[in-house]
């Protein structure tokens, strides 16, 4: 389960803040006052270990007893998340960013968000390879449904009744171009169906799955389930809340917010405070009429910053081992 | 109780409760379901939105959500959460079946199928998987271990294995989470979930539980795994997966198996033999009937298992069979262990008798009787010291009892009550004559079992009843001899039922539903659910058929039949009576116009269907004509069957069906009552049979009782075999005239209100029945009922006191002079009703005598009726009235004190076997019966005119006699065949030349074949021979054997073979043989062997006499050199291989095959290898995984030994 409470000091210390809320628009800017250097990513550690420690947990005894018959025999040496491809990681990292940003900043309605446990879901589409067996399968599964939320943090009253989730997408580019916001938000570009010499973005980005994802979060049963597998006792009543949530037979409202993080390397020609995304009023392409947050996460050397975390997590553990 | 669970169930019962109430559909259900109905059929459906089907699955989200907190939050059980997941099957199940867009997105079929398993429904889950077959790999996959089928699984595994051998290899791992490594997580969570399924799959079917505790713990965590990282379904999946691997955990018969052989630790082995052969069957996996059946037969006691048809209960009775006879069987003791099995039929016996043979043939002598009073060439069981299984009706089973008492007694440990319920009996006129006839089965049960207990208290007992509500529980009373006791059994049902009609007009058939597993379907505010089918109307025959509204429905029903019969549906037509009339019908139909075209049937042309189908037309054409309906029918991929067919025939006829070559089958309920037979849809053309009164000269209606059409519909329904999961019985009913004859509409426009009335009043009916249970009646009960009523119209019989005063002196004769007869006058009724009850008195006494050694005093007597009463059924089920135990008791002293004072009679009558009036009257003929088999003595060599001669003599002797002689239909075809009898005998007995009837009298012919030749003269002729070698015999322990029957009978070896002469219809001994021990197929063909056989015997004796060609022992060493012998099967020679992947430090692995051009790789079933090998000859090819392995490792030697 997640614990560590989030490095606000070294968050300070690195970022200055860029805050706004208009109605139920909430936008926060946040640019690197300074290049992270070695003490933010000590400081960072706890929340990334905390963060992953559920989901490493579960690798690691997957990784390390192994079903060979020969009893006693040992898998590998395994190192999660460390030893994923940087792809993956920057994955993951955009999504433990979504959790220490709800925990440490003033979002849209001022909620105070808890986060039991992060799921990294949806690395990939799991379902490609379940069904088919296959790597590489030439079969598109039909993915007709929504593709479901990265990452979701609840709120929860002095009852320990869940009031309200906030859900959405995190999205890391090392070069955030207008180019490439525009393909983030608005999806892929296709030919013009209308005009065959211009090309337009198919409608299927971010803002897409925004405005269809649905008020309760696609991937609440899973929270649900890890939460009652880890911790029935002490989340025993937030259980019973979900319970009635996921059954649509809630007597009290519970409402969403939406979050949008957009976290990799600022575009060329930008000026400090400049947004990508507006930030007066709540973007024309959001439809959902729910509360919405959008934090733009503006750093220098995403990569490197990566790395050095994902390096340093469980260090002393390996050291040691 | 955690804080809050409280609400969480209280939620969860609240969702049940709106969503899933056992035998209610909320109106979008209904809709859901009749939409998927029309899908299957291929009609329009309903109209339907992307909106009803996301709602449909937001109903099964919750549900499955529902069971899951049900199951296991606080003082949840498995049981609560059941209703839940049952009706989140169906819903996922009818979206599936609907082929719904919502498939695409997410494995609706995987997903009912898991909610099937948990539900308690797996034959639910693998008929949807059969049906709705997955595209993908790896859903195949899942669905093979949804579908419990783990061959399936191992053959899908060892393919995955061999395409991604690299996985095969030891510390694979390491490509996934060592350093730089750029292996997916998601990809490595896939292999583990086929290395756990791979590695479930096999130890389940191995019994190893170590290694499958292994497999499933690490599905748990792949399931933990897959719940954080993958979508919903994907973790949905995965949760299915587990909890179906748990439930395989807790459900394999391995677990029941082991603890019953902890009794006997020597038969350890072969308990687990039996155990992988199950698992081989596709039936390793115990559904919940029969683990609450297995329940009870570990703790030791007697039981009634009430499930339905198709649950499983012979795997209770052969685990009962293999606990009492072979693992406790205690080897001090001289005599081999003996179970009984009593079925309701001769027709059951040969199924359950080919069923057991196959299943525990290995270790016991199994062996069916049918009927007959005697010993015959087919019970060589007498003398194994093998535990035999006995597989009898009870008539048969009472004459083993007169016959072998004391030697059956001793040796009986186990007696197995088939189809119990048939004990109870409805009380009407039918019924009573029946009872007055000695023609009633019911209270034959209810005495045999009765008398049986009270000599034989211990034995352990099983009554096995597919008919819930009204008979279960007096039947569990009754069979457990406990007032208080319950029947075993669950509302599983392995098929999902429909009733309704098939409505029949001059336009295209149209089916109309109405109860779905006894609750209604409708769909609220709109009504019946209706199918119309994609089938062109009839062809409007000529009037001669439209003037007969009956003739007119049937053909409709054939005509629906046939073009239904594609898509591998296989549709019984049942018939209440004269199936000749409607086999005519159907034969002369294919020559009317506009049936030209109607779709062919292709008998199979290669391998063994093709020769069944060829030995059933030569035996068809051999007992019934070239020119008979049933060949015609026959020719058209039309099974027939009723209750006088000859015996061979039958038993083809029924494999025909089974083995689906035929998909249409015209039958009567024998049929149905006797063999466990699914169809996917029954067609009744009537519900009602209409009796002929002789007594009043008037025909009574009798409706479909509730009872029988339960039993009828019970066997609709294969799930998964056919195109549709729901066993469908339609009751055909015209909506208006046929006939365009103005002088006849208004009789059909009134058989059309009278048909539409009969169902209206059966569903009522049902409908009763289903709510509560019904006033059981006993058969004794009907029949002490029937007596006091009659009696008490005697002058002087005016109470109650009157009436047990006139039972303890009166005899039948004394009543009417027609006494034992069967004559329908009251008196003569009241008389053989009285003899009736004295069967079963009569029995108890000589049994007692006999059996417990204890004199027939009037006292002895009165208290052994005293104990047997409280025995029978009558007393057990409630089916009393104060009185009737007294008039029971003081009966019994009347007959041994006044009406059969002299024991040396009672022994002699009782031998007989008839009701003891009749046998009185026999008695002369008894002994010019005697004398005739004694006479014949030169049969052996006798030419057929004086074979028959000798037949002919034998049935004057009985012939005119209405009690013990033949029986005559109160016909003109019935008179006509009795004038003629020599005729018939003659044709029956395949005298050559002899003629034989039209095709349209065939079947009166085939009646009065099996009521009088098969029946009456056989029962006449064993009931001598029966007493003959009981009066040779001094020890009462003493069994027959070929060697001394001679001797101790004094008869010649005609009498050994005239009965089984009159069953297989031939003159000759030798003929009579080869059909039994089935070395030929038909008369003709048995015929052309004789020369063979002769020949044969004209080397092995000198000097052949007329005796030594029929002698019996000659016949068996004859039928030895036939048998050639089998090849010892090929020696299970080890394969050498070589390590790879191990070093065998566990000196036994077991692995499975994964065979490529080159080689085998030997694989653990987790998919690591540990040894490949070269590939030994003969090896199969493919991936099938039908066996198990294992590799040993011994001196440093690696080899592959096959061990299943």
């Amino acid at each position: 389960m997640h614990t560590a409470p989030p490095p606000k000091k070294a968050l300070n210390a690195w970022l200055s803040k860029y805050p706004s809320e208009f109605g139920n628009y909430g936008h926060l800017l946040l640019e690197e006052k300074q290049a992270a250097d070695a003490n933010l990513q000590r400081d960072f550690v706890p929340y990334f270990e905390s963060a992953h420690l559920d989901a490493r947990g579960c690798f690691h005894r997957l990784a390390r007893i192994s079903l060979h018959p020969d009893a006693g025999d040992i898998g590998c040496d395994a190192q999660y998340p460390g030893s994923l491809p940087l792809t993956a990681r920057k994955g993951l990292f955009g999504e433990v960013m979504s959790g220490m940003m709800s925990e440490t900043y003033d979002f849209v309605g001022k909620h105070e968000y808890l986060i039991p446990v992060f799921l990294f879901r949806n690395h990939e589409d799991a379902g490609q390879y379940i069904y088919t067996l296959s790597r590489d399968a030439t079969r598109t599964r039909e993915v007709l449904g929504r593709k479901g939320d990265d990452f979701i943090a609840i709120v929860v009253d002095e009852e320990d009744n869940v009031t309200r989730f906030i859900a959405g997408e995190a999205k890391w580019r090392g070069n955030w171009s207008p180019s490439v916001l525009n393909t983030v938000m608005l999806g892929d570009k296709i030919d013009d169906p209308a005009d065959k010499t211009k090309r337009i973005h198919n409608g299927k980005g971010v803002w897409y799955e925004v405005n269809r994802a649905l008020p309760v979060p696609l991937g609440l049963e899973q929270l649900h389930a890890v939460l009652e597998e880890c911790e029935p006792d002490k989340f025993a009543k937030v259980i019973a809340s979900l319970d009635r949530i996921l059954a649509r037979r809630n007597p009290d409202p519970v409402e969403r917010t939406d979050m949008i993080l957009l976290v990799g390397g600022p575009p060329a020609k930008r000026n400090p405070g400049q947004a990508l995304l507006p930030w007066e009023t709540v973007p024309d392409e959001y439809k959902a009429g729910r509360d919405l947050q959008v934090v733009e996460l503006l750093i220098a050397d995403g990569d490197s910053l990566i790395n050095t975390i994902y390096a340093s997590l469980w260090a002393k553990e390996a050291a040691l081992a | 109780m955690p804080e809050f669970d409280q609400d969480r169930l209280d939620l969860a019962r609240a969702i049940q409760n709106d969503l899933a109430q056992e035998r209610t559909l909320s109106a979008l259900q209904a809709r859901s379901f009749v939409r998927c109905l029309q899908t299957d059929w291929d009609v329009e459906t309903i109209q339907w939105s992307a909106n009803d089907s996301d709602t449909i699955l937001q109903q099964s989200r919750y549900l499955i959500r529902a069971g899951k907190v049900l199951s296991t939050v606080g003082d949840g059980s498995p049981e609560e959460a059941t209703l839940a997941f049952r009706r989140a099957g169906e819903l996922l199940e009818w979206l599936a079946r609907a082929r719904d867009r919502i498939g695409e997105e997410i494995p609706t079929a995987l997903f009912a199928a898991g909610c099937y398993q948990l539900g308690g429904l797996p034959a639910m889950a693998s008929g949807l998987l059969r049906q709705v077959v997955p595209d993908d790999r790896g859903s195949r996959l899942f669905a093979d271990f949804l579908k419990a089928d783990f061959d399936a699984v191992l053959r899908r595994a060892a393919g995955f294995w061999n395409d991604n051998r690299d996985l095969t290899l030891r510390g694979v791992e390491k490509e996934f989470f060592g350093e730089g490594t750029e292996e997916s997580v998601t990809w490595f969570g896939t292999i583990e979930l086929v290395r756990c399924i791979g590695l479930a799959a096999q130890t389940l079917r191995r019994g190893d539980t170590a290694r499958f505790s292994v497999a499933l713990d690490r599905l748990r965590d792949v399931e933990r795994l897959l719940v954080r990282t993958s979508p919903d379904d994907v973790a949905l999946l995965a949760f299915f997966l587990r909890s179906a691997c748990e439930r395989f955990g807790t459900s394999t018969i391995y677990e029941p198996l082991r603890q019953l052989g902890l009794l006997n630790p020597e038969r350890l082995l072969d308990v687990n033999q039996f155990a992988r052969r199950q698992y081989a069957r596709g039936r390793g996996i115990l559904w919940q009937s029969q683990k609450q059946g297995i329940e009870r037969l570990l703790n030791n006691s007697s039981f009634a298992l009430c499930t339905p048809t198709g649950s499983g209960k012979t795997l209770v009775a052969n685990l009962a069979i293999l606990k009492e006879l072979l693992i406790l069987r205690d080897n001090q003791e001289g005599l081999a262990p003996l179970g009984l099995y009593l079925v309701p039929s001769r027709a059951l016996a040969g199924e359950v008798e080919a069923k057991l043979t196959g299943e525990l043939g290995r270790d016991f002598v199994v062996t069916g009787l049918y009927g007959g009073s005697d010993w015959g060439i087919t019970d060589a069981w007498l003398t194994s010291a093998s535990p035999t299984v006995l597989i009898a009706t009870v008539e048969k089973a009472d004459a083993l009892m007169r016959y072998l008492g004391p030697m059956l007694l001793a040796r009986l440990k186990l007696l197995i009550v088939d189809e119990a319920h048939q004990v109870v009996l409805e009380d009407n006129e039918r019924e009573r004559n029946a009872l007055a006839e000695h023609m009633n089965r019911a209270i034959r049960l209810e005495s045999f079992i009765s008398r049986l207990l009270l000599r034989k208290p211990n034995i352990v007992r099983i009554a096995l009843t597919a008919v819930a509500g009204g008979a279960a529980t007096p039947v569990a009373r009754w069979i457990e001899s406990d007032p208080d006791a319950q029947p075993v059994g669950s509302n599983y049902r392995s098929t999902r039922q429909a009733i309704g009609v098939l409505e029949v007009s001059k336009g295209s058939p149209r089916i109309e539903l109405h109860r779905v597993n006894d609750h209604r379907l409708g769909v609220r505010g709109r009504g019946d659910v209706y199918i119309p089918l994609k089938i062109d109307p009839m062809p409007e025959p000529l009037s001669g058929i439209r003037n007969s509204l009956n003739h007119f429905t049937q053909n409709s029903i054939l005509w629906t039949a046939l073009h239904l019969a594609g898509d591998d549906r296989r549709i019984l037509i049942s018939i209440s009576q004269r199936p000749e009339l409607t086999m005519g019908w159907y034969a002369e139909a294919f020559d009317l116009a506009g049936w030209e075209d109607i779709p062919a049937f292709d008998p199979p042309s290669e391998g063994d269907d093709a020769a069944l189908f060829a030995e059933a037309r030569t035996v068809c054409i051999d007992y019934c004509g070239e020119n008979s309906h049933e060949l015609r029918l026959l020719d058209r991929g039309i099974a027939t069957n009723h209750g006088q067919m000859p015996q061979r025939l039958r038993r083809l006829m029924v494999a025909l069906i089974d083995r689906s070559i035929c998909p249409i089958t015209v039958a009567t309920a024998t049929l149905t009552e006797g063999v466990n037979l699914p169809f996917d849809m029954i067609f009744l053309p009537v519900l009602k049979r209409t009796m002929f009164d002789v007594a009043t000269q008037t025909p009574t209606e009798y409706p479909m009782s509730a009872a029988e059409f339960r039993n009828l519909s019970g066997r609709a329904g294969r799930p998964g075999a056919a195109k549709g999961m729901e066993g469908l019985t339609l009751v055909a009913l015209p909506i208006a005239p046929s006939t365009t004859a103005a002088g006849q509409l208004g009789t059909h426009r009134r058989q059309v209100r009278e048909r539409r009335n009969e169902y209206d009043s059966l569903i009522a009916r049902l409908r009763a029945d289903a709510a509560g249970d019904g006033n059981t009646k006993s058969p004794l009960t009907v029949l002490l009922r029937a007596i006091r009523q009659q009696a008490l119209r005697l002058p002087g019989v005016d109470d109650n006191e009157d009436f047990v005063r006139w039972l303890e002196v009166t005899a039948p004769a004394t009543i009417s002079a027609d006494a034992g007869q069967a004559r329908a006058t009251p008196a003569a009724r009241l008389a053989d009703r009285l003899d009736e009850l004295d069967t079963m008195i009569l029995a108890a006494v000589e049994e007692t005598e006999a059996i417990s050694a204890v004199a027939a005093t009037p006292a002895n007597t009165e208290a052994m009726l005293t104990q047997l009463w409280q025995l029978t059924f009558t007393q057990v089920a409630h089916a009393t009235e104060e009185w009737m135990e007294q008039a029971f008791i003081k009966r019994g002293r009347g007959m041994v004190e006044t009406i059969y004072p002299d024991a040396t009679e009672r022994k002699r009558l009782y031998d007989y076997g008839y009701a003891p009036h009749v046998g009185k009257r026999f008695e002369p003929v008894a002994r010019t019966i005697l004398e005739q088999l004694q006479q014949t003595v030169g049969y052996g060599t006798m030419r057929p005119e004086a074979r028959l001669a000798v037949f002919i003599a034998l049935g004057e002797a009985v012939a005119d006699d209405g009690g013990y002689g033949f029986s005559i239909r109160d016909t003109e075809m019935g008179r006509t065949l009795y004038a003629n009898w020599h005729e018939v005998l003659r044709w029956w007995m395949a005298v050559p030349g002899a003629a034989g009837p039209a095709p349209q009298d065939l079947r009166a012919w085939q009646i009065f074949t099996s009521d009088n030749f098969e029946f009456r003269l056989g029962v006449a002729i064993g009931a001598v021979v029966a007493r003959a070698w009981s009066q040779g015999t001094d020890d009462p322990l003493d069994t027959p054997t070929i060697d001394t029957w001679k001797d101790v009978t004094g008869l010649p070896w005609y009498a050994f073979w005239a009965k089984e002469l009159l069953r297989w219809g031939t003159l000759d001994p030798f003929v009579a043989f080869v059909l039994s021990l089935g070395i030929a197929k038909s008369r003709p063909e048995a015929e052309g062997m004789r020369g063979q056989y002769l020949a044969w015997l004209e080397e092995e004796i000198e000097d052949l006499s007329s005796e030594d060609q029929i002698d019996p022992s000659n016949l068996l060493s004859w039928s030895k050199i036939l048998r050639t012998p089998e090849a010892p099967a090929a020696r299970r020679a080890p394969i050498a291989a070589e390590l790879a992947g191990t070093d065998g430090r566990a000196g036994r692995y077991a692995v499975i095959p994964v065979r490529s051009e080159r080689r085998i790789r030997w694989l653990d079933a987790s998919g690591f290898r540990l040894a490949v090998s070269a590939i030994p000859k003969d090896f199969p090819t493919g991936f099938r995984q039908p066996n198990d392995y294992d590799l040993l490792i011994e001196n440093g030697e690696a080899s592959v030994v096959r061990t299943f």
